[in-house]
């Protein structure tokens, strides 16, 4: 009776497990950040090693944030974290396919061709004014 | 009888005033012999009238069939596209700097608005306190060590993202934005060519 309950709990786990992951890496594919990454930095041929860095990522988060692990490490390495969380999200909320599908319409509509580039910045002057706005003060009301 | 040969190469795009005179030459490049290419540039298509809306397309018949009307001996080599837009520019569109910065706050207030909802929903606060707590072994309610950091990488992830910062770019390859600029105008002009063209549909009660 036990094994069966042991069994089941791990393949129950399991096929949890291979279907977020599956998730989490069709949704890395369909926004093309890793690609957009080596094209900046052209560096096409060490994208199996970025996949292992997503996968050693992924896991290692999910491992540390389930079971409580706790490393007494200084405050200044949260610092570098952050700053490469920001990114990666920056990076992602820019490649949603919305934003792309919204500008070439919008700057048609308006009749700005050259100034678009501005456009672009308020939407990122916005994400960041918003975002502390949130965490500084927004958070306590 | 030598039979002069002149290749024509329609262009793709072309923009003309209202009340223009259009010729060929103003829509397609043409190759051949000196005199036969003075005389087909000069034949006249059409000319922009107020009736006629911000687009018209000319296909490769309609040329065609101008320069037979001038001269039939010729033989027409053609390669490219196989017909013109023409965009009628009526009055230039000077874009109100009211607009512009309507857009612009639009933009700003929604691109907040829309980070901090995802926030909320994600419960990012949250996993910022977790994280906090994995690395330093303390419990922090405002971890803005990690958060003031995050929401400039956030900006600058976007800015990575779209190789640009304001007029500087960091390479020269194309920004995703272009590109999206470019599929988005090719889909137009697609969609133009398409149904705007006289010589590809034809509907049964036009006989």
């Amino acid at each position: 009776m036990m094994t069966g309950r042991i069994i089941f709990g791990i393949f129950a786990g399991l096929a949890g497990g291979f279907a977020t992951g599956a998730g989490f890496v069709a949704f890395l594919t369909v926004l093309g950040v890793i690609p957009r990454l080596t094209q900046l930095t052209k560096t096409m041929k060490m994208i199996h090693y970025y996949e292992g860095a997503i996968i050693a990522g992924v896991v290692a988060g999910t491992w540390f944030g389930l079971q409580e692990t706790e490393f007494f490490l200084p405050q200044v390495l949260l610092i570098p974290i952050g700053l490469a969380d920001g990114i990666f999200n920056g990076m992602l909320a820019a490649a949603l396919t919305e934003v792309l599908n919204v500008f070439p319409v919008l700057s048609k509509r308006i009749g700005i061709q050259e100034k678009i580039i501005y456009l672009l910045m308020a939407l990122v002057l916005g994400k960041i004014a918003g975002s502390l706005f949130q965490w500084i003060y927004f958070v306590d009301m | 009888m030598n039979v002069a040969v002149v290749y024509i190469r329609m262009r793709n795009r072309v923009q003309v005033n209202g009340n223009q005179a259009v010729r060929i030459k103003d829509i397609a490049r043409i190759i051949g012999p000196e005199d036969e290419i003075r005389m087909i540039e000069d034949i006249l298509l059409l000319t922009v009238k107020k009736e006629d809306r911000s687009i018209i397309v000319v296909d490769l018949a309609q040329v065609i069939m101008a320069i037979r009307k001038v001269d039939p001996g010729v033989e027409v080599e053609t390669f490219g596209p196989s017909q013109t837009i023409i965009e009628i520019i009526l009055t230039k569109k000077k874009m109100s700097f009211l607009t512009f910065a309507l857009v612009w706050f639009l933009l700003f207030i929604g691109g907040a608005m829309t980070i901090m909802n995802f926030h909320v929903d994600v419960s990012m606060g949250e996993v910022h306190q977790k994280i906090f707590t994995i690395i330093t072994g303390k419990v922090e309610e405002k971890p803005l060590l990690i958060q003031i950091p995050y929401s400039f990488g956030l900006g600058m992830g976007m800015i990575l993202f779209f190789n640009h910062f304001f007029k500087k770019r960091f390479n020269e390859e194309p920004s995703p934005l272009e590109v999206e600029m470019f599929n988005y105008q090719q889909d137009l002009d697609r969609y133009v060519t398409m149904n705007e063209n006289k010589e590809n549909v034809r509907h049964l009660d036009d006989r």
